[in-house]
């Protein structure tokens, strides 16, 4: 239940006024790490909780979050890992993901 | 999502019934955006923001195939000629775990089956033993008698029942009512000594003379050698994974052994199922 505890994390945040971005994926395709419903918070510091895949693709989504809690706007990206076959931490990974970000 | 709408997802999971939670991830006015209603699977919609009528009902009606096929997914659809993309995430009913018998073997089992994302519900009927302060995070623990609690309890089959009572007779006493309620469950099993089961057996039969036990696992777990409660509960916890998840419960490297013999050649694409 890693997902639903997210959930209520990001519950916690909008009440306590931190500022904080909550990443979904919402569609998958190919051999991604984690599938639809995985979630990760990202904190303006950068700091996060959760994990949408690690290394594949993680980077890319922290860096939007960032600019989803600059802008309080919702976003979407999608993230391709068929390029690069073997990512330099060693994540191996070969499909496409979209992930949805909110500000909280 | 506001906290009300939070505490009616926890609940619907709490008394364990499946549920999607929507979230409206494109529509051409970026205020719906980000909105978020959840969906119980008898389609009746429950949202906090105030949505559209016309989209609630196509939301229902776009979303209602995962209902069907229990899996999260996107859809899109239109609304008055504007398209708009809506993520459903599907969050199964947890299995239940029933623990009956709150002794020492109890409390690391009960730990264990939390950690593997069960609903855990331990059961005994002495308050020193069954009480808050022994299982702190456990969903339900319920102090009453064993006949009482497996006469009414909701059994299903997603529910695990684990008998691990301090002594046989409350172990046929449970067993008995299981039986007469004739549901179903997904596993059974009985903690106990060859002397203690053929006991339970013996006491069984004078009522049910052509019970043959086979849905029965007693004694309880994977052959492992355990022996303290915790060891105990790995191999009970096995078990029950292994029921669930219908393997074999042998090594993992007993089938590589065979492959690697032929050179990984044969078993090119089991391997990788394993490896992932």
């Amino acid at each position: 239940m890693e997902q639903i505890h997210l959930i209520k994390r990001s519950v916690e945040i909008m009440k306590g006024g931190d500022k904080a971005a909550l990443a979904t994926i919402i569609r998958t395709k190919g051999s991604t790490p984690r599938k639809a419903g995985s979630k990760m918070i990202v904190y303006d510091s950068g700091r996060i909780e959760g994990t949408i895949g690690g290394g594949c693709g993680e980077a890319e989504v922290i860096e939007k979050a960032l600019e989803v809690i600059k802008m309080n706007r919702h976003s979407q990206l999608q993230i391709d890992l068929t390029k690069g076959l073997f990512y330099e931490d060693g994540g191996i990974c070969g499909g496409i993901m979209d992930v949805f970000i909110e500000p909280l | 999502m506001n906290p009300d709408m939070y505490k009616k997802l926890e609940d619907t999971i709490h008394y364990r019934k499946d549920i999607f939670l929507l979230t409206i991830t494109d529509h051409s006015d970026s205020r719906l955006i980000g909105s978020k209603a959840l969906l119980h699977t008898d389609g009746k919609l429950y949202t906090h923001s105030p949505l559209p009528a016309d989209l609630k009902s196509k939301l229902i009606d776009s979303c209602h195939k995962f209902i069907t096929k229990k899996q999260s997914g996107t859809v899109r659809f239109f609304c008055r000629n504007e398209m708009v993309e809506c993520f459903a995430e599907y969050f199964p009913a947890p299995l239940h775990l029933i623990v009956a018998g709150a002794g020492h073997v109890c409390e690391p089992i009960a730990k264990m089956g939390k950690m593997l994302g069960f609903y855990v519900t331990v059961i005994d009927d002495r308050p020193e033993f069954a009480n808050r302060s022994r299982f702190p995070d456990i969903d339900d623990v319920v102090c009453e008698s064993y006949i009482t609690y497996f006469r009414n309890a909701q059994i299903t089959d997603k529910t695990y029942i684990l008998l691990i009572t301090r002594g046989h007779k409350f172990d046929v006493l449970s067993l008995t009512e299981l039986l007469n309620r004739g549901e179903n469950p997904a596993y059974i099993g009985m903690i106990g000594s060859r002397r203690r089961i053929s006991g339970v057996f013996q006491e069984i039969r004078k009522d049910y003379p052509t019970e043959n036990f086979e849905h029965l696992y007693t004694p309880v777990g994977l052959d492992i050698g355990a022996e303290t409660p915790a060891e105990i509960a790995v191999s009970v916890m096995a078990e029950i994974l292994k029921v669930k998840n219908q393997k074999s419960g042998y090594s993992l490297s007993e089938k590589i052994k065979e492959q690697a013999k032929k050179g990984f050649r044969e078993g090119a694409g089991t391997w990788n199922k394993y490896t992932l």
